[in-house]
């Protein structure tokens, strides 16, 4: 029963994960590929403060979040304020260096990893509350990101992608606007983390590199950017589609390259045969409220 | 009267090539200027130096007294500036009344922590916004098509739209890059009269165009430019009966 636990839990973190990298890649329209080191800064976070000085857990996993948030702003204020386009860079760089700086930091379990992490709920009600407890939160983020979305806030992320200058012409603050998003999706990513940490209790900084970077994008490709299910559906695909394979009872000096072959072969095929991903997004951004009144042509439903 | 906009010695070279030499200019409140000249001669490049999409190399820009240096555009657009584009620039992904909805100068969601922590507040902005859109849409003519997208909807109606969407801004002055460029019929005559109420109430206009007609029917007065300078400033009439004006504008 832990086995499927396990890949519930999986699940749901990559919900969490998957929807709120969209949130910054599909919706804000920002590229950026470094979403799981704000999942690592949380994991790390929540971890310390809890192992070292005792700190509630669902405190310290909060706490994770907001250091994933703020961290978040180290790699966007300066890359933003030049061009959209540094922020790649920059925040690979600063996925790669903080990995490297990881473990060279034995404080933190260097490149052995952070053993011995605190557990939350599992003794006291038993591994299925946690699984609840995550699945919650992924249902949480889903509905949180689908209402900024709808909202003002979502009408302003799409003038921003289709027309930068002609948006700060209105007196619009992209810049921040970016900043924010970036900040937010980060620190959701960030709160995942601190999930993570404590239901397996070991990380290690390998766990977070690019190999995790390619394995969320694919998941938001597949799934279909800046929909609210897609990024979901490709979460669970792709978590499942590896578990499929185990079954075939290969031995895992070909398991292992298989499921890179998998991963590499979905996402060509995605980008050749439908680059909109398994749900396409509506074409014509629609708020959650429906204008009352004149109902003309903007019908279209945003899926 | 004192000026709207008041620009004073304003320069900008990119390289060998000069838009803008030394330039002086004075936008008044509810009169509206045309800005005349061959292709080149600097006219958008002259909107750009005002919106902070080009810094400028010498000179200053004030509106209504304060000065725009160095301040970013969406800034500028919040202190009153408002302009429209040549190539449009409306928001493909976003229905007519969308485009409109992120005109004003203090946006219902401009700050995140509202959107978060004060719905209620939000709401009322979005409200206050929308009434304010129809309003607009009402009498530019465009109500019918509010819910479209704007890529469905005529170029004509599309301009319509562009001016529309600035004048959510409630500007104090307001750039208007060539409204009237493949504009045709009754969309031609609406167009005209957005432009004559906005200037009724007291804005500052300044026009691009090259619908001669269009600027001799609209314009109190005109600016001929040409290879980044101001050469002659007076009536329209004035302007295109001076043989050595359209010895430039046509090359011959």
């Amino acid at each position: 029963m832990d086995f499927v636990y396990s890949i519930l839990i999986f699940i749901g973190l990559f919900v969490i994960l998957a929807s709120s990298f969209d949130l910054v890649i599909g919706h804000c329209g920002l590229i950026s590929i470094a979403h799981p080191i704000f999942y690592a800064i949380g994991a790390y976070v929540s971890a310390m403060l809890s192992k070292q000085s005792g700190m509630p857990v669902p405190l310290s996993i909060l706490c994770g979040g907001v250091g994933a948030l703020l961290a978040s702003a180290l790699v966007s204020v300066p890359a933003l304020r030049v061009s959209g386009d540094y922020l790649l860079i920059a925040s690979i760089g600063f996925q790669l260096g903080l990995i490297e700086l990881a473990k060279h930091f034995h404080e933190i379990g260097g490149a052995g990893g952070l053993t011995n992490i605190p557990s939350f709920l599992i003794k006291d009600f038993g591994r299925e509350s946690y699984v609840v407890l995550v699945l919650a939160l992924a249902g949480v983020t889903v509905l949180f990101i689908r209402w900024l979305t709808q909202g003002p806030y979502g009408r302003m992320m799409t003038a921003m992608r289709d027309d930068e200058l002609a948006f700060s012409m209105l007196g619009r603050n992209a810049i921040w606007i970016k900043v924010a998003v970036f900040a937010i999706g980060s620190g959701i990513a960030g709160i995942a983390g601190g999930l993570y940490a404590h239901y397996f209790r070991f990380i290690e900084p390998d766990q977070f590199g690019l190999l995790q970077s390619s394995a969320v994008l694919t998941m938001v490709v597949v799934g279909g950017m800046r929909t609210t299910m897609g990024p979901v559906i490709g979460a669970i695909v792709l978590q499942l589609m590896p578990q499929v394979i185990t079954f075939f009872n290969l031995p895992p000096s070909i398991l292992g390259p298989l499921q890179g072959l998998l991963f590499t072969g979905l996402v060509l095929f995605f980008m050749f045969v439908r680059p909109q991903g398994l749900l396409p997004a509506a074409d014509l951004w629609v708020g959650r409220k429906p204008l009352e009144g004149a109902g003309h042509s903007g019908k279209e439903a945003r899926s | 009267m004192s000026s709207t906009l008041e620009i004073r010695g304003l320069c900008k070279s990119f390289g060998g090539i000069v838009v803008a030499d030394s330039i002086d200019l004075d936008l008044s409140p509810g009169r509206v200027l045309g800005l005349i000249g061959p292709n080149g001669a600097g006219k958008t490049s002259l909107f750009n130096l005002v919106c902070g999409v080009v810094k400028p190399d010498a000179g200053s820009i004030r509106l209504d007294g304060q000065s725009l240096e160095g301040l970013p555009t969406y800034q500028r657009a919040r202190m009153g500036l408002a302009r429209t584009w040549q190539n449009l620039r409306l928001f493909p992904s976003l229905s007519v009344m969308d485009n409109l909805m992120l005109g004003p100068r203090v946006y219902s969601a401009d700050r995140l922590v509202d959107v978060l922590f004060r719905p209620a507040q939000i709401r009322a902005n979005e409200a206050e916004a929308r009434d304010r859109a129809r309003d607009i849409l009402e009498r530019t003519g465009l109500s019918p098509i509010a819910q479209s997208r704007v890529q469905d909807i005529s170029f004509g109606q599309q301009k319509l739209v562009g001016v529309a969407r600035a004048l959510m801004n409630d500007a104090r002055c307001l750039l208007l890059d060539e409204p009237m460029a493949g504009v045709e019929g009754q969309t031609y005559a609406l167009i005209q009269k957005a432009v004559r109420d906005i200037a009724a109430s007291g804005v500052a206009i300044c026009v691009v165009e090259h619908n001669v007609a269009f600027i001799r029917d609209l314009c109190d007065e005109g600016v001929f430019m040409f290879a980044g300078k101001v050469l002659a400033r007076g009536s329209v009439e004035q302007l295109i009966a001076d043989p050595h004006l359209t010895e430039l504008y046509f090359g011959t």
